[in-house]
């Protein structure tokens, strides 16, 4: 986490307290930079922010050109964890979970934490 | 998808330039020895235009470097520039032949946090794949007008 609080730090903060939350990071969505982060150790933060902006970009221009919409919410389940994203605006909010985390529970705190951003 | 066929002077850095251009997705790629001599190029389709290139980001580097001196007590290891539409990423690769310069130009198909994730490999790749130093290598060689001729022949298939 940086030294530096930030206007999102208590927003990842509380995210970050949830069972199975590995990791919270509000990302840029153009550039996919960490702007703010709260990650255990061992969570290459720099290499998910920047993957999973790139993945929710191409979800987003995806769900647009088959005429679905904006895109609320992205999960993706993997053997070892699961990637959880998320954006308003120019920012996305991504959360790296274990396998086992309450999904129904984060997607519901991310919402509710996406009013915080931009 | 990348934009342009890769080429290379020197082979070694062939593979890993290449992996990297599709990694990030970079629509033109230029890799380059300090003093603008060019080693390999991606997405240009004129020798000029590579020269030219090569000239400006030599320069842009060498003024980074001592503004970062100046401000940082060190040369600045990155810089970004944003365009419109495209973008460009100029950084040092160290190498056991010494420092190489990448200059790296994106759009909305890439993103910085992307290419910045996918050059900390290729500096690893061509750090581990460059051959050993033959020689103290010159600032300003005394043939470089004559090798960078050769270079650029040797890009556009006229060698």
């Amino acid at each position: 986490m940086s030294g530096v609080q930030s206007p999102f730090s208590a927003m990842l903060s509380a995210l970050a307290r949830h069972r199975g939350v590995t990791g919270s990071m509000v990302v840029g969505e153009g550039d996919g930079l960490v702007v703010d982060s709260n990650l255990r150790v061992g969570v290459r933060g720099d290499a998910v922010a920047a993957l999973a902006a790139s993945l929710y970009r191409k979800v987003r221009r995806s769900s647009h050109a088959a005429g679905f919409g904006g895109v609320t919410f992205l999960q993706l389940e993997a053997e070892l964890g699961r990637l959880c994203v998320a954006g308003r605006g120019r920012l996305v909010l991504v959360a790296v979970a274990e396998r086992d985390v309450n999904v129904g529970l984060l997607r519901a705190e991310m919402r509710t934490a996406l009013e915080g951003l931009a | 998808m990348s934009g342009g066929s890769l080429a290379a002077v020197e082979r070694w850095v062939e593979q890993p330039l290449r992996r990297f251009v599709e990694d990030a997705r970079l629509r033109r790629t230029l890799l380059l020895h300090p003093s603008g001599q060019v080693v390999a190029q991606q997405g240009f389709a004129r020798s000029v235009d590579v020269m030219s290139a090569c000239a400006l980001a030599a320069g842009i580097r060498a003024s980074a470097g001592e503004l970062g001196r100046m401000l940082d007590g060190r040369p600045f290891g990155e810089l970004f520039h944003a365009g419109d539409g495209r973008q460009l990423y100029l950084a040092d690769v160290a190498t056991p032949r010494g420092p190489y310069v990448l200059l790296a130009v994106f759009d909305a198909e890439s993103s910085l946090g992307l290419v910045r994730l996918y050059f900390a490999e290729l500096a690893e790749h061509l750090a581990a794949a460059a051959p050993a130093p033959v020689a103290e290598p010159q600032v300003l060689p005394s043939g470089f007008e004559q090798e960078l001729n050769r270079n650029l022949a040797v890009l556009f298939g006229r060698a």
